[in-house]
């Protein structure tokens, strides 16, 4: 367990309400409010993701929000910063394989969509 | 789209200096930072600050963020959280993210003040889990009470690299050995002293030559490298670990300022692409500033001092001081700033290494090259003195801007004089009252009291003992040199915790009297561990 129960500059670590989520299907615990990737790492979790290409497992790198290695799908929404995104109760947590695609509704999405349409059709004048 | 008077991006020690500085002056003042919390890294940082009084020497970094923030809110100074900036336009407009939400804001003048971002290094199997920058492991243990792994290995030895590898240790991680690539330690001595004496190992010139493990990290192995930076063959050394802990540096985030069309230089001395700014931080762009490591890697006590001065100047800019008293204040401030910027481990001074300190003493080699000063150097050094009865002995070896000791004794035993980078001087025909309070105040934890003839062939040794669990009266353990080594049978006679040391423990161990000037550490035997200890 990684958790510290005493610090000998710190004291008693101050930790939110201790709720039940979700990684991968299997039912962990966690303190609310704390980022995501921390309750992963207190239960043992070290894989956050796997890359597109070479299918490499990547974790927790910066812990601040940089280097965006911990990104997992959080409620169904992918590249979601785990070092950064405070644990609610009942949150799903799953492994993120590669570059998970925009929700073709998201307006990110649609404007994208437009973009390459644009370049295509550009490149075929 | 908003206006304000001053807009300032960062919270940090440096942002936040800067916007209390301009709110007393009556500014309309908004900070925004992309954390859920203010204060950057100050809360992560868990040590007693170096410097003197006016730079909040021998307090620890999250009590000066406690401080910062109540001073922040007494001066009205209005912080939004979880906001990103993700534009600056020359006009000193700024672009910021709020959730799924982006704004426009207005300001009469900017500071950014966005610190820096850990660099890394790349080699095989730099990219498993496991592998953490050592921010990482400070935000991980200091500010969520999780422990990064069990075993770790350290990669640099800058202040970053020894400070957190002494964190490590006070988490109850293992720390397997400092490794840096340059030949000698590259952070304060007094720092790797503390590592060496727990019996932490350095290897100097040597590098990672690889991380081992399949889908995270389950060993590492390194090696000592040639002067053209090559492994040697037969030199490796394999470590099982789950952790390897990157402190190589940091890089300015300077890209907004990039973006605003300020001037830049990449100066290697400041850590990369840095502004062209004045003393008070301004850039190339009118009414644009910066201030803090976004403008030259240094460390939280000048980012502070260097946002008030830009807080002062921004302030007179927008015709909010009377010039006369922004020029007595920002005088004062430059003061306190220079005192940081002395020493051999100035900025100025960076990538040099003396020979000897400003006092004529040698500088120890041992020290840059393993981490203690040997039994023979530690005799060089003017606080360390032979006297009948408790004397402090301060193994204090390198020129560096700290006073905390002197201020502490009220006896008058230590003497640094008005150049704080001096080393301290134990006074000869002072009387010490072992009250301890030098011992605690001592930021690099480099002071003892010894009473080398206690009686019946013993001496006593007390040092600072920043662990868990505090050993109690009685408890049987063993002596450990500046090195780490066990060199003699020690028992604890006494244990001091009063709220004045804040968390430094002076324990008392009882050593054989030729270990007096030799022993600096206690570790306890493993029965005792389990059944004597308190917490």
């Amino acid at each position: 367990m990684s958790r510290i129960a005493e610090h000998p500059i710190l004291g008693t670590p101050e930790r939110g309400r201790l709720v039940t989520f979700s990684y991968d299907g299997r039912e962990l615990q966690g303190y609310e409010g704390e980022p995501i990737a921390m309750a992963l790492h207190a239960a043992g979790v070290m894989v956050h993701r796997y890359t597109a290409k070479r299918h490499e497992a990547r974790g927790v790198f910066c812990a601040i929000g940089r280097c965006t290695d911990c990104v997992m799908v959080v409620d169904g929404r992918p590249n979601v910063r785990t070092c950064m995104t405070p644990l609610a109760a009942g949150m799903d947590v799953r492994t993120q394989d590669g570059i998970e695609p925009l929700d073709p509704d998201d307006p990110r999405a649609v404007r994208l969509a437009s973009m390459v349409t644009d370049a295509a059709e550009r490149g075929g004048e | 789209m908003n206006r304000h008077d001053l807009i300032v991006i960062g919270a940090g020690p440096s942002g936040l200096s800067a916007a209390i500085e301009a709110a007393h002056a009556g500014m309309d003042v908004v900070v925004f930072d992309e954390n859920a919390r203010p204060g950057g890294q100050l809360f992560k940082q868990i040590h007693k600050f170096f410097g003197s009084k006016e730079h909040h020497a021998k307090v620890r970094g999250f009590r000066i963020g406690d401080e910062l923030l109540k001073e922040a809110d007494a001066a009205g100074v209005r912080v939004e959280l979880d906001s990103s900036v993700l534009g600056l336009y020359p006009d000193r407009e700024v672009v910021v993210r709020h959730g799924d939400e982006v704004f426009h804001a207005k300001g009469d003048a900017v500071l950014v003040a966005t610190g820096a971002s850990e660099n890394t290094l790349g080699f095989p199997g730099w990219t498993l889990p496991g592998v953490i920058g050592a921010g990482a492991a400070q935000t991980m243990m200091n500010l969520h009470g999780v422990r990064p792994g069990d075993r770790v290995l350290m990669l640099g030895s800058g202040n970053v690299g020894l400070v957190v590898g002494f964190q490590l240790l006070q988490a109850g991680c293992e720390v397997v050995g400092v490794v840096d690539a340059a030949p000698r330690v590259g952070g304060y001595g007094v720092h790797a002293a503390k590592l060496a004496r727990c019996g932490v190992p350095f290897y100097l010139s040597h590098t990672i030559v690889s991380a081992e493990g399949s889908d995270h990290v389950t060993g590492v192995t390194i090696g000592e490298v040639d002067r053209s930076w090559q492994i040697v063959p037969g030199t490796e050394r394999h470590f099982d670990v789950d952790t390897i802990c990157v402190a190589v540096g940091l890089s300015p985030m300077s890209q907004l300022l990039d973006m605003a069309g300020c001037d830049m230089v990449d100066d290697p001395k400041r850590g990369g692409l840095v502004p062209v700014c004045d003393e008070s931080g301004a850039t190339s762009v009118a009414g644009i500033f910066a201030s803090g490591d976004v403008s030259g890697i240094e460390e939280a006590s000048s980012a502070m001092i260097e946002g008030r001065i830009s807080g002062a100047a921004i302030a007179d800019y927008l015709g909010y001081l009377e010039h006369e008293g922004e020029t007595r204040r920002v005088g004062e401030l430059e003061g306190s700033l220079d005192a940081l910027r002395q020493g051999m481990f100035a900025p100025k001074n960076r990538g040099t290494v003396p020979e000897r300190t400003e006092e004529g003493c040698p500088v120890s080699m041992n020290l840059l090259e393993h981490g203690f000063l040997s039994d023979d150097e530690v005799l060089a050094y003017p606080g360390v003195t032979h006297a009948k009865g408790v004397h402090a002995v301060i193994e204090c070896s390198q020129n560096i801007p700290c006073n905390p000791c002197q201020d502490a004794c009220r006896k008058g035993c230590i003497s640094i004089g008005k150049n704080i980078t001096s080393l301290p001087v134990v006074v000869g025909d002072a009387a010490c009252v072992a009250c301890g309070m030098c011992v605690a105040s001592c930021p690099g934890q480099a002071i003892f009291l010894v009473d080398e003839d206690a009686g019946d062939g013993f001496a006593t040794v007390t040092l600072p003992y920043e662990f868990l669990p505090v050993p109690s009266v009685g408890t049987r353990g063993r002596g450990l040199s500046r090195s780490g080594e066990e060199i003699c049978d020690a028992v604890v006679e006494s244990v001091r915790c009063v709220s004045a040391f804040d968390h430094t423990n002076l324990l008392t161990m009882r050593v054989p009297e030729d270990c007096a000037m030799r022993a600096r550490f206690f570790r306890p035997a493993p029965a005792d561990a389990d059944e004597e200890a308190v917490s």
